[in-house]
């Protein structure tokens, strides 16, 4: 603190100020951050997991409303509507993960000790781990079939695959939202004109398999693009 | 050497923006000089390990960033403040160097002392619990300072800090260079040619992606006396001379008297 | 913002006000502990104290006038300086209970105890040095030895020694009582 008064000459008041400061001004981080900085070894990946846009309660409140909203549509038509909703939800929020659509700061993350691939890749396992588990049980609750209740996973997979391939290689979110959305559209779209069932993206088993390749194949361009930064003046 | 630089160059597609660029530096403040689009952010991006460069060799800190470990070790000991840095608005100030303290894997029982102390040399102390959307422009960018300082880092790369400041806030910034020049590597990239002559112990003038200037701030001085160079103190004519000779391609160093400057610089 | 209108900032939430009013007491908080603490330990009392004040801010009742917030922030600074004696400093004031060790006064008998300037006074009305109850004071509550002990070394019977404590700790009540309204803050 400049201009303190002195003081007795061999009290450094500075110091205490800045021992009195460091207290006032902590955060403590809630029991979720911390428990998540144990498993994760490390307190600034567990701080960059929490405040991920797409698991802040704004976001995560739309999304159950958009779950609860398939899960009363499915109830009042019979179509299983979560499955098909559920994908596109799961992977606008692995798009808003990370990237210079969400954080401002995105430059410097890049110059962090904390990777920002280890940042990318704990959010995106955050969102989808979560949005997982909020379908499911949006699905277990609509009484949809067991097959169908689970079924829709690995399309998830693909989405949000797609969607970070697409966010990562273009450097925004918008786009990764944006292709994952239109990708999954089409794809329900082309089973639907292919088979003449709705749920047939999601239900049809032979699907699995190019799901999981194609997620492969979008996994690794995400990685790829990740690993050479690239600039630009 | 805290910087050793070799013949480096980074291309994107066709331009060079960096060419060949040789530099070594060990503790003190550095100043990098340059007009616009010189390569200077580039050349920053690079010591920060954000940009891998094209060809040559660069060691950070005695180490290579090419490689994952020694990359994170130059991190973790490493300060960058961009160009235009983004903000989380939500964030109060102290969160948001607590945040890039974390991010540099300091100790976590460290963080709370080391962001007193940061935000108290840059003078956000009584602004350390406002939210950053509540701040000047000014006030911003000491933040950024802030976080670049917080984990006391050897290497400290500097893009433009003093945008925004007013003046007696610069000299505040000076002396807070002149502090952490005794112990780090302290680069600060600037087109403002008053800031290096009262911090730096070392400059150079990058114009087109190469160094055409490397020295002391005196001998870029004497690169302008005796010279029709435009500028209204000493260092920018030096400024503007070393620019208007490498421009020029003219090989003879010493000049009496300067070709016609149209223009100089901004500075 | 007078010292009363900075404390009901701090006891909002404002770190700033807080911030001023350590740039307004620390130093002659600092000073007066400095006559009785060594320099480190003052830093870390004036710490302690300051913290004390950001988390009890809402306890202040600016009852007085002028001088109100000074003595509240003594108040809390000897305290904390009570505490950290308490915990292992240093030995010069080890004292027991000087007031009232039958528990009558409500103020930790410690922290009266640290205000030396009002305790040597307080002492010289003991009496002169070398008289039967300064001989009791040194012996018995800064030597902190056993009332056998004293009764030894002074040559008198115990309930004679114990007779004495009492009357010292009535003479010292009273002065360190007349001490206290005079010790409202320099500003």
């Amino acid at each position: 603190m400049n201009g303190t008064d002195a003081g007795p000459p061999d009290v450094d008041l500075d110091r205490v100020w800045l021992g009195v400061a460091a207290q006032v001004w902590r955060r403590q981080p809630g029991w979720l951050e911390r428990a998540a900085g144990r498993l994760l070894r490390s307190p600034g990946l567990a701080r960059a997991l929490v405040i991920t846009p797409s698991l802040l309660p704004g976001w995560l409140i739309a999304t159950g409303v958009v779950l609860v909203a398939g899960l009363l549509a499915t109830r009042g038509t019979g179509t299983p509507y979560v499955p098909l909703v559920a994908p596109a939800v799961a992977g606008a929020g692995v798009a808003y993960a990370y990237g210079p659509g969400t954080d401002p700061a995105w430059e410097l993350s890049r110059s962090m000790a904390v990777s920002d691939r280890m940042v990318l890749l704990v959010r995106a396992l955050a969102v989808f781990g979560l949005n997982a588990g909020l379908g499911l049980a949006a699905s277990a609750a609509s009484g949809t079939a067991v097959a169908i209740t689970f079924g829709w996973l690995v399309p998830m997979t693909a989405v949000c695959a797609l969607a970070l391939a697409a966010a990562t290689v273009s450097q925004s979110s918008d786009v990764g939202v944006a292709a994952g959305m239109a990708g999954w559209v089409i794809t329900v779209l082309g089973a639907r004109v292919a088979s003449g069932r709705l749920i047939a993206a999601v239900a049809d088993a032979r699907l699995v398999l190019p799901y999981l390749v194609f997620a492969a194949a979008c996994g690794a361009v995400a990685w790829y693009a990740t690993r050479i930064p690239r600039g630009n003046t | 050497m805290n910087v050793e630089i070799s013949d480096l160059t980074r291309r994107f597609g066709r331009t060079e923006a960096v060419a060949g660029v040789s530099l070594e530096t060990g503790p003190g403040v550095f100043g990098l000089l340059g007009p616009n689009g010189a390569g200077k952010t580039s050349l920053l991006r690079m010591m920060a390990t954000v940009l891998p460069p094209t060809s040559g060799r660069l060691r950070l800190l005695g180490r290579d960033p090419g490689s994952f470990r020694p990359r994170r070790e130059i991190r973790r000991r490493l300060g960058y403040l961009p160009q235009s840095l983004g903000y989380y608005p939500g964030f109060t100030v102290a969160e948001f160097v607590e945040y890039f303290a974390l991010l540099k894997e300091m100790p976590p029982g460290q963080v709370p002392r080391a962001v007193a102390t940061t935000l108290e040399q840059v003078g956000l102390g009584d602004k350390a619990r406002a939210k950053l959307r509540t701040l000047s422009g000014g006030m911003l960018r000491r933040a950024g300072i802030a976080q670049a300082i917080v984990n006391q880092p050897e290497l400290l790369l500097l893009d433009e800090p003093t945008a925004g400041l007013d003046p007696e806030q610069r000299v505040a910034f000076r002396a807070l260079l002149r502090d952490l020049g005794q112990r780090a590597t302290v680069v600060v990239s600037t087109h403002l040619v008053e800031d290096v002559g009262a911090a730096c112990t070392e400059v150079a003038l990058m114009e087109r992606g190469k160094i055409v200037f490397h020295g002391s701030p005196a001998e870029l001085i004497a690169r302008g006396e005796d010279t029709a160079a435009a500028g209204d103190a000493p260092l920018e004519r030096g400024y503007s001379a070393a620019l208007a000779m490498a421009r020029s391609a003219t090989p003879t160093p010493a000049v009496t008297k300067a070709p016609t400057v149209t223009k100089a610089p901004p500075a | 913002m007078n010292d009363d209108e900075l404390i009901a900032a701090v006891a909002g939430g404002d770190d700033a006000a807080l911030r001023e009013l350590f740039s307004r007491h620390a130093p002659w908080l600092a000073a007066r502990l400095r006559a009785v603490l060594p320099a480190a330990e003052v830093e870390d009392v004036l710490q302690e104290t300051f913290l004390a004040v950001w988390r009890g801010a809402r306890g202040y009742r600016p009852a007085r006038e002028d001088g109100t917030a000074g003595g509240w922030l003594w108040g809390i600074a000897r305290r904390q300086a009570a505490l950290l004696l308490r915990r292992g400093g240093p030995a010069v004031l080890v004292l027991p209970a000087v007031i009232a060790a039958d528990g009558r006064h409500a103020e930790d008998p410690q922290e009266a105890a640290l205000a030396r300037a009002d305790l040597e006074q307080a002492v010289a009305a003991l009496g002169p040095a070398g008289s039967a109850e300064r001989e009791v004071w040194r012996l018995l509550y800064v030597e902190d030895r056993p009332v056998a002990e004293v009764a030894r070394l002074t040559g008198v019977p115990e309930g004679t020694v114990k007779s004495r404590a009492h009357r010292v700790r009535r003479l010292l009540r009273a002065a360190l009582r007349g001490g206290q309204t005079a010790e409202g803050g320099a500003r």
